[in-house]
């Protein structure tokens, strides 16, 4: 090992860090080196200088402020935990006021009804107990009817055009089929379903709940495409009721003016 | 680098130099925690556990910025900084990390934000001040030589470049590794390495200058 080998090591071998191990050829070097002898010493003489300067100390403020900062962040952090407990608290009555307590009333009426039917004596069926039991039924159908238009909802666009154009190849397609057609109308988020809804429902538009349905929806609408489309058929199936809707169209300046001219062409026919 | 004769001899066959950083009286009840996990507790919203790191660190941590900045005052202010962007950005404190290396990043940064708020380098105490405070000689005989070699060793500290201060304080805390010490400086390892014996080699030239310089003071 020579003189500048040995010095590059004299940082290893001052450094209290490293094993002993790594630094005996530096040791030997020094032992028959007067001048790296030196150079090492002083150096070891600076660090041990270096290591022996007293250590100040600080001032008794440094330690009252240090308390006094902590003690102010805890206060704030105390505080803002609170804050956020009652945030959250809040938010708690808010769940239980909107969702969970008409949920769990709606549960509850339901064991009701269920411990009822299973346990209660089957009463004996008069004439007004038959029209309730129908009265549910149909309730509990248009219940089906939301189901099923759900989902039509969530098939995709091709797939709920296909189902609404198989609906128009039918002969005769039952009243279901019908309410189905009305709701793809007035929900389908695609308009060329919602179109090809309405053309399907032509066929039927000689039935008073087709008109009413399709008239119902007019309002709703946004696309003039459709609004127009839907102003044609009540206008084809002569629906007089349609009259103060077309009216009201007409008047109304934020429509699109060419829905507002198909309204009074409409109203002139009618 | 030019040859030194100038320097007296001494005995090479000594140990290593170690320091020691002497530790602050430490409360029983929370000495068997270590930094780290009081510094994840502070995180997790303990926050008085910040109370022991403090009394654990505030001393090194304080002797290093005096030996850093040459101003006792400015050493406070920085000190109660480290300690108050502990608290504010202890979220970011990481599982993985050193708490030791953690505060000195943070002394670092506080220090220089600290310079430039005060738009100027840190001035060259008068080493006549720094003999008011903390003085351990133990006999008044060795008194007065014992302050003259700390008074040139704070003069010369003074003339490195603050950068240079800064790696050698560093280098000399045993309970950091080189690595934590790079990732302070936000160098390689082998680059804090080669920094802090540079300017080892640039104090001990001072210091022997100054040395050569007074000899009536030595």
């Amino acid at each position: 090992m020579n003189c500048t080998e040995a010095q590059e090591k004299f940082a290893d071998l001052l450094d209290g860090r490293l094993p002993e191990g790594g630094t005996a050829d530096v040791r030997a070097h020094l032992a028959s080196c007067p001048d790296c002898q030196r150079q090492y010493s002083s150096l070891a003489q600076t660090l041990a200088a270096l290591d022996a300067l007293p250590a100040a100390k600080p001032g008794p403020g440094l330690r009252k402020n240090f308390y006094a900062m902590l003690e102010e962040e805890k206060n704030s952090a105390a505080s803002v935990a609170a804050a956020a407990a009652r945030h959250r608290q809040a938010h708690r009555a808010v769940l239980w006021r909107w969702i969970l307590a008409p949920l769990g009333a709606g549960a509850l009426a339901l064991g009701g009804f269920f411990a009822g039917t299973r346990y209660a004596p089957a009463p004996a069926m008069d004439a007004a107990t038959k029209q309730e039991i129908a009265s549910l039924r149909q309730r509990v159908d248009s219940v089906g009817q939301l189901v099923g238009m759900s989902l039509l909802q969530q098939r995709s666009t091709s797939e709920r055009l296909q189902t609404v154009l198989a609906t128009v190849d039918q002969k005769n397609p039952d009243q279901r089929m019908i309410s189905n057609l009305i709701g793809a109308l007035a929900l389908d988020p695609s308009t060329n379903v919602r179109l090809s809804a309405l053309d399907a429902l032509y066929p039927h538009a000689d039935q008073a709940f087709v008109r009413s349905g399709v008239l119902a929806t007019l309002p709703r609408e946004q696309n003039p495409l459709v609004q127009v489309a839907m102003i044609d058929f009540l206008v084809a199936a002569r629906d007089r009721e349609a009259v103060p809707e077309l009216e009201k169209i007409v008047r109304n300046e934020t429509i699109d003016r060419v829905v507002r001219d198909a309204a009074r062409r409409g109203l002139a026919q009618l | 680098m030019p040859v030194i004769t100038a320097y007296p001899e001494i005995r090479v066959d000594s140990t290593p130099f170690v320091v020691k950083s002497a530790p602050d009286a430490v409360d029983p009840a929370t000495d068997t925690l270590t930094d780290h996990e009081l510094m994840i507790a502070v995180r997790d919203g303990d926050l008085g556990a910040l109370g022991e790191l403090f009394e654990r660190h505030h001393g090194p941590l304080y002797g290093f910025l005096v030996k850093l900045t040459n101003q006792r005052t400015a050493a406070e202010d920085i000190a109660q900084t480290v300690f108050q962007r502990m608290l504010k950005y202890r979220h970011t404190y990481r599982d993985d990390g050193s708490f030791t290396a953690w505060m000195y990043h943070l002394g670092r940064r506080c220090a220089a934000d600290h310079f430039r708020k005060h738009n100027a380098a840190p001035a060259a105490t008068d080493p006549a001040s720094l003999q008011d405070h903390a003085d351990d000689a133990p006999h008044a005989g060795d008194r007065a030589a014992t302050r003259d070699d700390h008074a040139l060793l704070h003069s010369a500290l003074g003339r490195l470049d603050r950068d240079d201060r800064e790696v050698l304080l560093l280098s000399r805390f045993q309970e950091l590794s080189f690595a934590e010490i790079a990732a302070i400086l936000e160098c390689s390892v082998g680059a804090a390495k080669v920094r802090a014996h540079r300017a080892l080699r640039e104090l001990r030239d001072t210091y022997f200058r100054l040395q050569k310089e007074k000899p009536s003071l030595s």
